[in-house]
């Protein structure tokens, strides 16, 4: 076999696109075993292999480019919240992708996500001046200097279809539980978190900036975010660019107003009902508490843990750009993730991510088991209970 | 000595139970004890006060104590040193490993009882060998690291301490050592090291006398009466020491060999003490051009971990490497630095240096390398199997080529003392020790020169088992001239062989024995008008205590003795013996065995038991509550070594139908306490079975088996798996005769 060449000045790259970590790993393979691609067959969980993928940025070997190993990876962060050296793994990935993406090869099936962010602001394709059509026959207030909080609705509720009903939802509880809050408008752009994960920091910056310039303009102080991803991207990526605005979780925001007796739901629902973590929400934000309060909160609900549940939770393979990724069925996490929903004797299984609502439900309609299975979004159970 | 006998029985812990005490009694008139009494707790008070008693108004000064192990209980049942003890073992090796009541069982009891007897009444009290010129000196050969520190530690323990250096200048290794790794927290950086300190220190400690640029020439005597001859600028001093301290130190493999490392092809591979050389010196460059060094590149295992040059791992050059290159990560972080291992062996704290220098960005690759080669400009590119990625790889290209080369002891170095010619046929005999004539300590002992290297030519001793020795006693390796190892071990070692040598003059002095029968006071006796000079004794010695005159009579040296009674074992004419422990004695103990006639079906089975593991392990299958063949009966002995071949015959023509050895393992991983006593004695045996299958005797009636101390839940199994063999030959066809 021919020798791969060591490139330190690749490997340089890499760590000056954000890998600062890659050093660290000692090369255990803990990731490795711990990554969900290992739970499914296929060709990707054959070629991807995380702690392969760092041995090559670490020597700045070819080969990680290839694009079924470097976009394999859905930052779920189990490997990350596990490494024994602390290795900042998804930021080790991000900068990989980053070292191809921006060189202006990013793979064939994402150039028109990342088109239309540059386009419309939203990865969606849809026009900029519908993004308030999720508000259609509410009544939403403008975010104005009085308001507390500013609501950030993800594009994906924005645009979707079934993804508007989450926002909707969000919104009325929120007027339900008197809370002040509105929203921007026509003008936000996406956060930028996805993008920024499969590697188009130039995008990113440019989503962030115009983000941060309008948020701060309008006087934002306080947000609530309908999306984990959202949530976590301000929190983390905007704090590192100098945002300071306080960031907090639509089921946060929500816990305290039932906690108040501000919203009360009433209605029985008599359901077996199980709650998915979505790796953003719990992982890497740490919230687990709250959705799962809300939960209780609504009468008559059987609450059945999942058997993967809180830090072991198992992606739904949405983040990380995957959201955008063709995989063949059989290689679905989330078919998993619903199979452990039916094993559990559920009838619903409840989420708080738009993301995870999505893959759920195509990996529920895919197995065939819509009609055993709701999938549901964890404000729309608690709309149907007042 | 006139022996007025008091035999104690003991009824308490079962024994009462299990045996009838009269009937013991009985066994003690037989043998004419002038007291015997019965107890139901012989290690209380009241009891210890009777006995006292019985010594002090009815001059009982042989005293047996027929009740637990004499493995216990030792300090309970402690008499002055005049008188004789003897332990036989009821508990331990027949109640509670015995059916309570039976007939056998109260067979087993009488004849441990009848032996110990025996013994008692052959026993004199040892007279401890004390001369009185003894010296309680300490002498530690070799100035380096590890001297240094072995004779200020035994100076500042109140030893006065010469020191006896080669060169000029103290420091040896660590002269031109630049820096250390790290010893404190967090591990991960570098300390300096002063070797001035040290030497002021070691200088105005008052109780050490410094030789530099001076050697042993020679070392004549036995410990605490050690002469040595250290000869330094042409003249000659003597000193009369106690104990030794070998800290001569290694030196690095001789890279020169490494072609396929391709050293000596360019000036720019170099090895990891050139490097520190350079870094000591403050002047590092590329020897090719005398450029400054941009990159570099570490090949670990350089001659170590390979068949084809050193076997074993050198154990410091993986930490040494790391240090290294911190050198270069220190100067300039940007530097490209890479690292070839086959693993890293950075134990215990220096795994965080290692971290430290994969969080540097060093690149660490494991494999094979397969290639130094010039890249066609005078630099160096490495070509390496990378396990981790499974593929080869190449490296960019590097200015310098460190070689982690591995460290050779300097007892390593030298000709054979003795060279052994297999003979044809024969079978395969003891290994003589492998001795080089390697001009460290240049003793005058018969077996040669120097420490008998174990493996690999280090001077060590099986270190699991016996921590700090050498096969020479009274004399200690430290350092890296016992096994390879780093600068905080060898601190350790320091210590630890410097205690080694004060315990060992104390003990001498005291006229006592040292590991492992450590305060035993008899010694072997030579009854020299029988000698035959046939040099068995003085070959087989496994700590080469005896001399040889020019006539080859055996000259003892008593402080030089383990009291192993291997000599004694391996005496054709059975002229050596201890006070408490001699052929005769052993001899008379089988014939006091009661064996029943062969319509009796109760055949005999004697068992000679190592009592360093062997005997133990035959308590904790008692203690354990397993019980084993009541044919058997077993006598401890010093070491399987010290079995004469005698004892055999006398069991056989007693009647005895089978004869069981149960000693230590042998070989290259031997537990022998001895060293090579329970090899010898499997030599012997062979020899013995070709003799009883001429006497058409069944030589499956002698059997040698290897136990560890962990292996009493077998000992049922050995036993019964022998009896059922003996018995199937039928009873020993002496029996009555």
């Amino acid at each position: 076999m021919e020798p791969k060449n060591i490139l330190l000045e690749m490997k340089e790259y890499i760590v000056e696109m954000g890998a600062e970590t890659i050093n660290w790993c000692m090369q255990c393979g803990l990731c490795t075993n711990l990554c969900p691609w290992r739970l499914v067959p296929g060709q990707t969980s054959e070629e991807f292999n995380i702690r392969y993928m760092q041995r090559l940025g670490q020597m700045g070997i070819e080969g990680f480019e290839d694009e079924n190993m470097l976009f394999a990876c859905s930052t779920c962060g189990m490997c990350q919240n596990n490494c024994p050296r602390g290795v900042k793994i998804i930021d080790n990935v991000r900068a990989m992708r980053a070292s191809i993406v921006g060189g202006g090869m990013p793979p064939a099936g994402l150039r028109p996500i990342l088109g239309s962010c540059h386009a419309n602001g939203n990865p969606w394709s849809g026009p900029r001046e519908n993004r308030t059509k999720w508000q259609e026959g509410l009544d939403i207030p403008k975010f104005g200097p009085d308001t507390e909080y500013f609501l950030f609705v993800c594009c994906h509720s924005c645009y979707d279809p079934r993804s508007m009903k989450i926002a909707r939802s969000i919104a009325q509880l929120l007027l339900r539980g008197g809370v002040s809050f509105g929203v921007i408008g026509v003008e936000e752009n996406c956060c930028g978190e996805s993008m920024r994960k499969v590697g188009d920091e130039e995008l990113f910056q440019k989503l962030a900036a115009a983000n941060m310039e309008l948020f701060n303009a309008n006087g934002v102080k306080k947000i609530i975010t309908t999306s984990p991803h959202c949530l976590w991207s301000f929190k983390n990526d905007y704090a590192q660019l100098g945002a300071e605005w306080e960031v907090l979780h639509y089921t946060e925001v929500l816990s305290r107003l039932v906690a108040e007796g501000k919203i009360a739901p009433s209605t029985k629902s008599g359901k077996k009902v199980s709650f998915h973590d979505p790796c953003y929400l719990g992982r890497h934000s740490g919230i687990y508490d709250a959705p799962r309060g809300l939960l209780e909160s609504i009468p008559g609900t059987e609450v059945k843990e999942l058997g993967r549940t809180r830090e072991l939770s198992l992606c739904c393979a949405g983040g990380g750009g995957r959201i955008w990724a063709e995989v063949p069925m059989g290689e679905r996490f989330g078919e998993l993730r619903v199979l452990d929903a039916v094993a559990t004797g559920a009838e619903v299984l409840a989420t708080s991510c738009p993301y995870c609502v999505n893959m759920l439900t195509d990996a529920c309609t895919s197995l065939g088991k819509q009609d055993v299975l709701e999938i549901r979004e964890l404000s729309e159970l608690l709309v149907d209970s007042l | 000595m006139e022996k007025k006998i008091g035999v104690y029985i003991c009824s308490g812990c079962g024994i009462g139970e299990s045996i009838d005490p009269e009937a013991l009694s009985a066994v003690a008139g037989e043998h004419s004890a002038a007291v015997c009494r019965t107890d139901p707790f012989l290690c209380g008070a009241e009891s210890l006060a009777r006995i006292k008693a019985d010594i002090e108004s009815e001059g009982v000064n042989s005293i047996v104590i027929a009740a637990c192990s004499p493995r216990v209980m030792t300090d309970v049942f402690d008499f002055p040193p005049d008188k004789v003890l003897e332990r036989v073992n009821l508990r331990e090796q027949v109640a509670w490993c015995q059916p309570a009541g039976e007939e056998d069982t109260l067979m087993m009891a009488e004849d441990a009882l009848r032996m110990g007897l025996v013994r008692l009444k052959e026993s004199q009290p040892p007279e401890p060998f004390i001369a009185e010129d003894f010296s309680k000196k300490i002498l530690v050969v070799g100035g380096g690291l590890t001297g240094m520190t072995a004779a200020l530690e035994a100076a500042r323990a109140g030893y006065e301490t010469i020191l006896v250096e080669k060169e000029e200048k103290l420091g040896g290794y660590v002269k031109d050592v630049y820096r250390l790794p790290p010893c404190d927290p967090p591990y991960e950086n570098l300390r300096d090291f002063n070797l001035e300190d040290l030497t002021a220190k070691l200088s105005s400690e008052p109780g050490v006398k410094v030789y530099t640029g001076a050697m042993v020439a020679s070392v004549s005597g036995a410990p605490c009466m050690f002469d040595v001859e250290i000869r330094q600028n042409g003249a000659t001093s003597s000193e009369r020491v106690g104990a030794i301290v070998l800290a001569t130190g290694s030196v690095p493999y001789d890279a020169s060999k490494l072609t396929s490392l391709s050293y000596g092809t360019s000036p720019d591979i170099i090895t990891a003490r050139d490097l520190e050389v350079m870094f000591k010196g403050g002047d590092v460059k590329r020897p090719s051009n005398g450029q400054p060094v941009g990159s570099v590149a570490f090949v670990l295992c350089a001659g170590s971990r390979d068949p084809e040059h050193l076997p074993y791992c050198s154990s410091a050059c993986c930490v040494e490497s790391l240090k290294q290159a911190r050198y270069f990560k220190e100067a300039n972080p940007e530097t490209p630095v890479y690292i070839f291992y086959k693993d890293i062996r950075s134990t215990g704290n220096y795994e965080l240096l290692y971290k430290q220098l994969q969080k540097d960005g060093v690149i660490f690759v494991r494999g094979g390398v397969t290639g130094i080669d010039d890249d066609g400009s005078g630099a160096l590119v490495i070509t390496s199997d990378d396990v981790l990625t499974g593929s080869p790889i190449m490296s960019e290209s590097v200015d310098l080529v460190v070689l982690a080369t591995g460290m050779v002891p300097t007892s390593a170095l030298g000709e054979p003392f003795k060279v052994q010619a297999p003979q044809e046929g024969a079978p395969a005999p003891v290994a003589s020790d492998a001795i080089l004539v390697s001009n460290l300590l240049n003793l005058k002992y018969r077996q040669g020169p120097e420490l008998p290297g174990l493996e690999y030519g280090f001077p060590d001793s099986h270190f699991i088992c016996f921590p700090y020795e050498s096969r020479r006693t009274g004399i200690y390796p430290a350092g890296t001239v016992r096994a390879p190892m780093d600068y905080q071990q060898d601190g350790t070692h320091a210590m630890g062989a410097a205690l080694k040598a004060i315990q060992c003059v104390e003990m001498v002095s005291a006229g006592k024995a040292v590991h492992p029968r450590a305060g035993d006071q008899s010694y072997p006796e030579f009854f020299m008008q029988r000698c035959t000079q046939c040099k068995r004794c003085t070959e087989e010695c496994p700590f080469g205590a005896i001399n040889e005159d020019e006539k080859a009579n055996p000259l003892p040296n008593p402080t030089r003795c383990r009291r192993c009674g291997v000599c004694m074992g391996a005496c054709p004419e059975r002229i050596i013996s201890f006070k408490n422990y001699s052929v005769g004695m052993i001899g008379n103990m089988i014939k006091t065995i009661n064996v029943p006639d062969e319509y009796d079906e109760k055949p005999r089975l004697l068992v000679l038991a190592c009592e360093n593991d062997a005997y133990p392990a035959l308590d904790m299958a008692g203690i354990s509550g397993l019980s084993y063949n009541p044919w058997v009966r077993i006598i401890p002995v010093r070491c399987l070594g010290s079995v004469n071949l005698v004892w055999i015959a006398d069991a056989l023509s007693k009647g005895i139908d089978g004869i069981f050895l149960l000693g230590c393992r042998h070989g290259n991983d031997y537990q022998c306490h001895f060293i090579k006593g329970s090899e010898l004695a499997n030599t012997r045996m062979t020899k013995i079975q070709e003799t009883l299958d001429r006497l058409a005797l069944e030589s499956d009636r002698v059997k040698m088996e290897q136990v560890a101390i962990t292996d009493f839940n077998l000992i049922p199994k050995i036993l019964d798996d022998f009896a059922e063999k003996v018995n199937s030959l039928g009873p020993n066809p002496y029996k009555g005769f």
